[in-house]
């Protein structure tokens, strides 16, 4: 590999989802990447999960998408079996040495057909499925694998250890199999480096009081992953190891590995519980009449509609929540069952299970350790990378940065936002390289001419056993053999595989196919991937159908095979028919306005705003009020005990001083039109603000209105407190908000540095002679979850739990004799917030555990609260009559969310926050081309969460902005113009303003450029004049006449 | 092009065992998602409906409703995105208007109202897109096959 | 109705004279009798045998969009046309519609007493011999061999006229005024509401009944003004939505979409009806989307050439009762 530092170029380390999301951003922005991973393919633990909360998105479905774009990516180096040796220099002119493993086989001729594989006489564990079933010496290491190419594992390989076999090099037809690879040493020269690397799973033997590998029925939650994945040992049938039966009683403990001093993890390990809920819903998918334990602590459901998801495993999956610390495991030795041992109600219980699955948590491990030295990186106790709350994705060393579980453990679209927001942050470190020019080639289309017979080939995924189970996939397949113009039709095990790429290339071009139907998952995730694959055969990707089978067939239909099975039939002949009557589109060029609007000046905007600005883009920053800060102005220090003030003005000083950024203060979207590279959008300066910009040149201009044209939007619009409305706040003046109570401590607390013993509080509403000596409260109640989780915010409001524990240790340092008792429901200080609920406790801070349906009550008295709570563990009622009542109150969506969904044509979620393109892989992205959104307007999130997506969103941006062009839609519409009377019907009804009338012909012409593809004009039209291409009526007319 | 395969089979008048085969126009940003939302949810729903995606509720000339009913299916269905929820701004809004003069045309002509029938359905609601696929489904198996208004029908001369 | 006639004549004259049209479009008497025929006249030609009367039923415009091709450049002078109330409101809609430039059109507007219907009297006639037509403001005497019949006009009108609210012109340069029947004009229109209370298979029974003596000849098309596509839906191959035949269904497809082609944009004006020549009772039919468009939409077509047509925009609030919700 030849080194040339002519370009941008950033190193990734780590294959995994992180690594991946961080690789492709930056290639998309035009660096170039080297991504560097320890294993044979990339994936990561992603794609050894079976489905993702709260979704239930099959795993590997979503990912392998990814997986091959990033294999095929031009800018994309991927070097597998390779790891880092050494890296020298500083940013932006890192020196790396990679040392990559020999894989015996050649990377360049490997086909990954499976010959070898299946020729190889020796079986050795199957990583990929944890060891629970065998694979071959020589093997693909799974089916979705990117590269899809074998490896030879030395150490078990017969012809190494005795120099005799090379069975597989006899059959490997394109002679891939190379027994004399050496490892090689590979030198870069980058400008950063992505640090993408995850955390190990705990190993639970170490917890040998709950029986792994002590006990046979005793699993953990990543083998149970694979247990429960078609693709895994059981092909997806929830067996249990002992006897392979199927289990009747499942039970999960959660936390092992983590939030235990014993074993020193005291951090929680934040996905684990939502993994357990996630498995429950889907065992009962696979069995019937089965019942499902989760025995932990709390229930930490954080994120976007987790607490639904939690109450649908409890109400509609047999599952039951168990509040206790599991004690010890042991075993019925007549039936192999683990019997659970744990104390509740103060009784010891036991309970026997037929299977019992460890939920395992991350950790750190030696490698980890060796890796950070290598890079000079710092660590925490942990083991995690050392990282601040205000630079979340920065490590200790300038020019590397962290994205992903290795800095704290943590779900996947949080890795994903991680990611994003490191490309972001490597891309300012690199802004003065020249961008890699990317040349992609393709073969020269194939010619269709509108006389050609059509020559159709289908292909049929089994999808593992998605589809297989319940569509009697052969028959669907000899079926649509027989329907006219086709001439290939084939099951597949993965369509969305490489090697089945590879082989419908083969197809397209041994059989001239000239149309492909691919019968598989669904169109939505999966269409882009086959489209590529025609195109890289020559062939024009619009000459492709996609029949739903299973989304919206096997899926759905999984009692009524038969039923499920005519249906695939209808809907891959459909698709056959449709297919046939489709024609070669091509696309449009659309040159994009390099700007950018930034809608909100919180934290989250002004991050985005100089995510942009340093790296070279204009940007507008409009904020509604009259200054810069939002949220966090009222936020005076974060749980880690870190000052916000310093960082928020120096935040806002290197925006105001940006000579890229035009701040417009006290203004409000009017009105934005346009799309994607080209938007035009009126600001309105409010009248009882300042009335004021910014020029380029810091001037200040008084105006009323401006127009802004930009080429994308980040939303960044923030979210508010809720006002609470009970326990007699705004009544009673011992009733505060815990940001109220913030801000008084906010201002004890440096006073109470300075010396003076006591201290009164002057200032601030809520000051009274009650609190203003906190040396005078005796003790303080904080009611958790104010306004989340109820009727009217049925969502978990995530940052309320730490900032209880936050203002209570500080309550707890200013003075200390206080008495601070927290009621609440599930204490949700997921993740290395776990470590400041510890200190709580610790420090004395008392929590008392409520259900949802007995919330604590106060009783108003002449001089004094009572507050009466009914504590689980001891079923007693406690009362209470503090000097402080401080009310945990949520966070809800900002009112004019709906204005704004409305004006952008983005979706707002069940709860009335930004409903992001996709959950877990596109955390910041909406499904309009163009709009990104960050900050609490996503959903509620802490300081560093909302930095790294505010980061994120401008590092997708980017991925825009850094082109000079992107394509326009294929699917536009077009006019017949011997049809056409110009009748202005749907010049008047286009919403894009797309078509106007030839005023010499009287006739309509499209504007391609703005035409979206939406057919309505096509719909409304009497005289058929007006059509949409991919969808012209004699296409869908085709369809109709296929069911 | 057209088949005629096992369509002489479903096509018995006994409501009993009769299944019938709904056409579904859904919008591809929202209806054809939450129809994959309800299989991703494994939402079970009877298999009798047949998916047409089209980019826009929009997108459904009323010609198609009448064409696929003229052409062999019992029933169908057209779903898009809630007002206000258009990817295309609009296209649901015209739709919407276009649909109500139909469907008060069809039942003023004599065609039962369940035979046709439009629905909003969002990217987040795969349960209301089965628990909708239910309803159309036993409306239309409460109906029985359309026998009136159907091509192949007329030329055995069942209808006349 | 002759004073009528001689004020168009004179008219149309002037306006000849003036050199203001080079053509003028009007009736003249038909080959058969109880019928006109419409008239292209230049100056050359006698006007005197322009004729007004109560069977001057074609709807003029219909002619408009193909003797002016192109609606945007304005003609160096405008076609002068005779207009009943719903003759204008086609023209409305033509010029809503970009089929026509107002500025070349000359209209004379006649407020309409309301045409009769041929075919009515023509069943009371028992299928005898006619051999002259008179009429006065209130009827028609018919002159047989043995004698003569008497129709009240009122009660032999056709279907559209009974119903029509609005018998003047909506539009036009010159207005004649004539005697109009104060008729009530009645939403929804009696035959819609009277057939909307019969059973569902019952209406079904009596539409395919109707349809299904059409011959596929399209003379009710080629009536309509509004029916100026360059192809018809019927006759397209690509995408091919009707088949050739005139089998049933594809009839009943036929009629049903020229019908919804028609939602919001058809007058009433019954030139479909009065054209076909299989008597079948399209308005029957056709009406009752006029009804509806009124009342879901508030909108009357060719009243007024400012007003959006429903189908061209909408309105956030538009009622969606129709919309199947999960049970």
């Amino acid at each position: 590999m030849k080194e040339m530092n002519s370009h941008k170029k950033v190193m990734v380390i780590g294959g995994g989802i992180a690594g991946v999301q961080a690789a492709l951003d930056l290639a998309d922005s035009g660096v170039e990447v080297y991504l560097i991973e320890r294993s044979p393919s990339i994936g990561g633990r992603m794609a050894q999960l079976d489905k993702t909360f709260p979704t239930n998105d099959c795993s590997l479905c979503i990912l392998s998408p990814k997986l091959v774009e990033a294999g095929n990516h031009p800018c994309i180096n991927i070097i597998t079996n390779a790891t880092v040796e050494k890296v020298k220099g500083d940013a932006p002119h890192f020196k790396v040495k990679i040392k990559k493993e020999p894989r015996y086989v050649d990377e360049a001729k490997c086909t990954g057909c499976g010959i070898c594989m299946a020729k190889c006489p020796v079986k050795i564990p199957d990583t990929y499925n944890m060891g629970l079933c065998d694979t071959k010496c020589i093997h693909i290491p799974f089916p979705q694998a990117v590269p899809a190419v074998a490896l030879i594992d030395k150490d078990h390989c017969i012809y190494f250890r005795r120099g005799k076999c090379r069975i597989c090099e006899k059959f490997c037809e394109p002679k891939a199999i190379d027994f004399n690879q050496k490892e090689k040493y590979i030198d870069l020269e980058v400008g950063s480096i992505i640090l993408a690397v995850g955390l190990t799973e705990f190993d639970a033997v170490l917890k040998d009081e709950y029986g792994y590998k002590i006990y046979p029925n005793v699993v953990t939650s990543m083998e149970f992953e694979r247990i429960l994945s078609a693709s895994g040992p059981t092909q997806g049938h929830v067996l249990r190891p002992s006897d392979a039966k199927e289990p009747k009683r499942i039970a999960f403990i959660q936390c092992v590995g983590s939030r235990d001093t014993q074993i020193g993890n005291e951090y929680c390990s934040a996905f684990c519980c939502m993994q357990a809920a996630k498995d429950a819903i889907i065992i009962t998918e696979h069995l019937s009449d089965v019942e499902i334990s989760v025995f932990g602590m709390d229930i930490r459901a954080y994120g976007k509609d987790f607490d639904k998801f939690i109450e649908r495993a409890e109400n509609e999956h047999n599952t039951r929540f168990v509040r206790v610390r599991v004690s010890s495991v042991d075993v019925d030795p007549v039936n192999d069952n683990p019997i659970v041992h744990y104390e509740e109600d103060g009784h010891v219980r036991k309970e026997a299970f037929d299977l019992l699955i460890l939920s395992v948590g991350l950790r750190s491990t030696p490698q980890l350790r060796r890796l950070s030295a290598k890079l000079g990186i710092k660590l925490d106790e942990s083991g995690f990378v050392h990282t601040t709350p205000f630079a979340p994705i920065s490590t200790s060393r300038p020019g590397i940065f962290v994205c992903g579980t290795f800095s704290g453990p943590k779900d996947i679209p949080e890795s994903v936002i991680e990611a994003s927001g490191a490309a972001g942050s490597a891309g300012v470190i690199l802004s003065g390289f020249p961008n890699k020019e990317i040349v992609v080639e393709y073969p020269s289309e194939i010619p269709i001419n509108d006389g050609d017979r059509p020559k159709v080939g289908v292909f049929v995924c089994h999808c593992g056993i998605n589809i297989a189970a319940t569509v009697n996939v052969k028959q669907v397949v000899e079926y649509i053999a027989t329907l006219p113009y086709v001439v290939h039709s084939q099951a597949m095990l993965f369509a969305c595989s490489q090697d089945a790429q590879k082989l419908i290339t083969e197809k397209i071009h041994e059989l001239g196919l000239n149309r492909v139907v691919v019968a598989a998952c669904t169109p939505r995730t999966h269409e882009p991937l086959f489209q590529e694959t025609l195109k890289k055969s020559g062939l024009n990707p619009y000459l492709f159908e996609f029949a739903n089978i299973r989304d919206q067939c096997s899926w759905v239909h999984q009692k009524e095979p038969e039923k499920a099975t005519e249906k695939a039939k209808d809907l891959v002949k459909m698709a056959v028919f449709k297919v046939i009557n489709l024609e070669p589109l091509s696309k449009m060029r659309l040159s994009i306005n390099k700007n950018s609007l930034v809608i909100g000046g919180g934290l989250a905007g002004v991050t985005a705003a100089l995510g942009l600005a340093e790296q070279g883009y204009h940007v507008d920053l409009v904020e509604k009020e009259s200054e810069l800060g939002g949220n966090l102005r009222h936020i005076p220090y974060t749980l880690e005990g870190e000052k916000t003030g310093p960082f928020l003005k120096s935040l806002i000083e290197r925006v105001n001083a940006h000579p890229l950024i035009a701040v417009n203060c006290g203004a409000e979207i009017e009105e934005i039109n346009g799309f994607i590279g080209d938007y035009k959008t009126t600001i309105k300066f409010n009248t009882n603000s300042q009335k004021y910009q910014y020029s380029e040149l810091g001037m200040i201009e008084p105006k009323e209105r401006k127009q802004i044209e930009h080429g994308i939007i980040i939303v960044a619009t923030g979210a508010q407190e809720y006002q609470p409305t009970e326990y007699f706040y705004g009544e009673d003046k011992k009733v505060i908000t815990q940001r109220e109570l913030e801000k008084i401590l906010a201002q004890v607390n440096p006073l109470r540095q300075a010396g003076p013993r006591k201290l009164k509080v002057a200032n601030g509403k809520q000051s009274d002679n009650l609190i203003a000596d906190i040396d005078h409260l005796s003790s303080v109640v904080m009611i958790q979850c104010v306004g989340s989780r109820d009727d009217k915010n049925q969502y978990c409001s995530r940052v309320c739990c730490s900032t209880a524990v936050k203002n209570a240790l500080m309550l707890k340092q200013l003075a200390p004799r206080v008495k601070v008792f927290i009621l609440y429901r599930d204490v949700r200080t997921y993740g290395m917030k776990e470590l400041y609920y510890k200190k709580a406790r610790e420090s004395g801070v008392i929590f008392i555990q409520y259900d949802k349906d007995e919330k604590p009550e106060v009783i108003r008295n002449e001089n004094s609260l009572c507050v009466e709570v009914k504590e689980k563990i001891m079923n007693k009622t406690l009362q209470f009559t503090p000097d402080l009542l401080v009310l945990s109150t949520g966070i809800i969506p900002n009112s004019d969310n709906k204005f704004l969904s409305q004006t952008l044509k983005v979706p707002l979620g069940t709860d009335g926050f930004f409903l992001e393109a996709h959950v877990k892989l596109r955390p910041v992205d909406f499904a309009t081309d163009g709009v990104f959104v960050c900050g609490l307007a996503h959903y509620p999130k802490d300081i560093s969460e909302t930095i790294a997506q505010a980061k994120a969103a401008a590092s997708r941006a980017l991925t825009v902005l850094s082109k000079d062009e992107i394509e326009a839609e294929g699917k536009v519409a077009y006019i017949n113009e011997t049809r056409c009377s110009g009748c202005g019907l749907c010049v008047d009804i286009c919403a894009y303003r797309a078509i106007e009338l030839d005023p010499e012909k009287n006739i309509a012409v499209v504007n391609e450029a703005l035409c979206k593809g939406c057919g309505t004009c096509a719909a409304s039209c009497r005289s058929s004049a007006i059509n949409l291409k991919g969808f012209k009526d004699e296409q869908i007319l085709a369809t109709l006449a296929a069911i | 092009m057209k088949q005629s395969d096992n369509k002489t089979i479903r096509r018995s008048d006994d409501k009993t065992n009769y299944e019938p085969k709904i056409v579904a126009f859904l919008c591809n940003w929202c209806s054809y998602a939450g129809a994959d939302l309800a299989g991703v949810s494994r939402f079970q729903y009877p298999p009798n409906i047949r998916v047409i995606r089209v980019p826009c509720s929009g997108r459904i000339n009323p010609l198609y409703i009448i064409k696929a009913l003229q052409s062999g299916v019992d029933g169908v269905l057209v779903s898009g995105c809630h007002p206000g929820d258009c990817h295309y701004i609009s296209g649901n809004l015209f739709a919407r208007r276009k649909f109500a003069l139909m469907k008060k045309f069809l039942d003023y002509l004599g065609i039962e109202p369940e035979r046709v029938q439009f629905s909003w359905v969002s990217a987040a609601e795969g349960a209301r897109f089965a628990e909708i696929i239910k309803k159309v489904t036993n409306d239309i198996k409460k109906l029985g096959p359309l026998t009136y208004f159907r091509k192949d029908f007329e030329k055995t001369g069942k209808v006349l | 109705m002759r004073q009528i006639e001689y004020e168009i004549i004179n008219t149309v004259e002037k306006l000849f004279a003036d050199k203001k049209i080079d053509i003028f479009i009007g009736y003249k008497k038909g080959t058969l009798s109880l019928q006109t025929s419409p008239y292209f006249l230049s100056e050359q030609d006698d006007v005197r045998k322009l004729v007004w009367n109560s069977f001057c039923s074609n709807n003029l415009a219909v002619f408009i969009p193909r003797i002016i091709p192109n609606s945007k450049s304005k003609e160096s002078k405008p076609v002068g046309i005779l207009c009943k109330g719903c003759d204008s409101r086609s023209l409305v809609g033509l010029i809503k519609e970009k089929q026509i430039n107002r500025d070349n059109l000359f209209i004379i507007g006649i407020s309409c007493p309301g045409i009769v219907d041929r075919r009515k009297i023509l069943s009371r006639l028992d299928g005898k011999e006619i051999i002259g037509i008179d009429e006065d403001a209130d009827s028609i005497v018919v002159k047989l061999k043995d004698g003569e019949k008497r129709f009240e006009k009122e009660e032999y009108l056709c279907e559209s006229c009974l119903n029509c609210a609005h018998p003047t012109p909506s539009i036009y340069d010159v207005l004649i005024r004539g005697a109009v029947y104060s008729l009530q004009a009645i939403t929804p229109d009696p035959i819609t509401k009277d057939f909307s209370s019969k059973p569902r298979e019952e209406r079904w029974k009596i539409f395919e009944t109707e349809v299904s003596k059409c011959i596929r000849c399209y003379a009710c098309r080629d009536a309509c003004p509004n029916c100026y596509c360059k192809e018809c839906f019927a006759e397209q191959t690509k995408p091919q939505w009707l088949g050739v035949s005139k089998g049933l269904s594809e009839v009943i497809f036929y009629h049903i979409v020229r019908i919804l082609h028609q939602a919001g944009r058809c007058v009433d004006c019954g030139a479909c009806v009065r054209a076909c020549p299989m008597d079948i009772n399209l308005r029957l039919f056709t009406r009752v989307m006029v009804d509806e468009v009124k009342e879901r939409f508030g909108y009357e077509p060719g009243i007024s050439l400012k007003d959006t047509p429903p189908l061209a925009t909408f309105s956030a609030d538009d009622k969606q009762e129709f919309m199947t919700e999960p049970e």
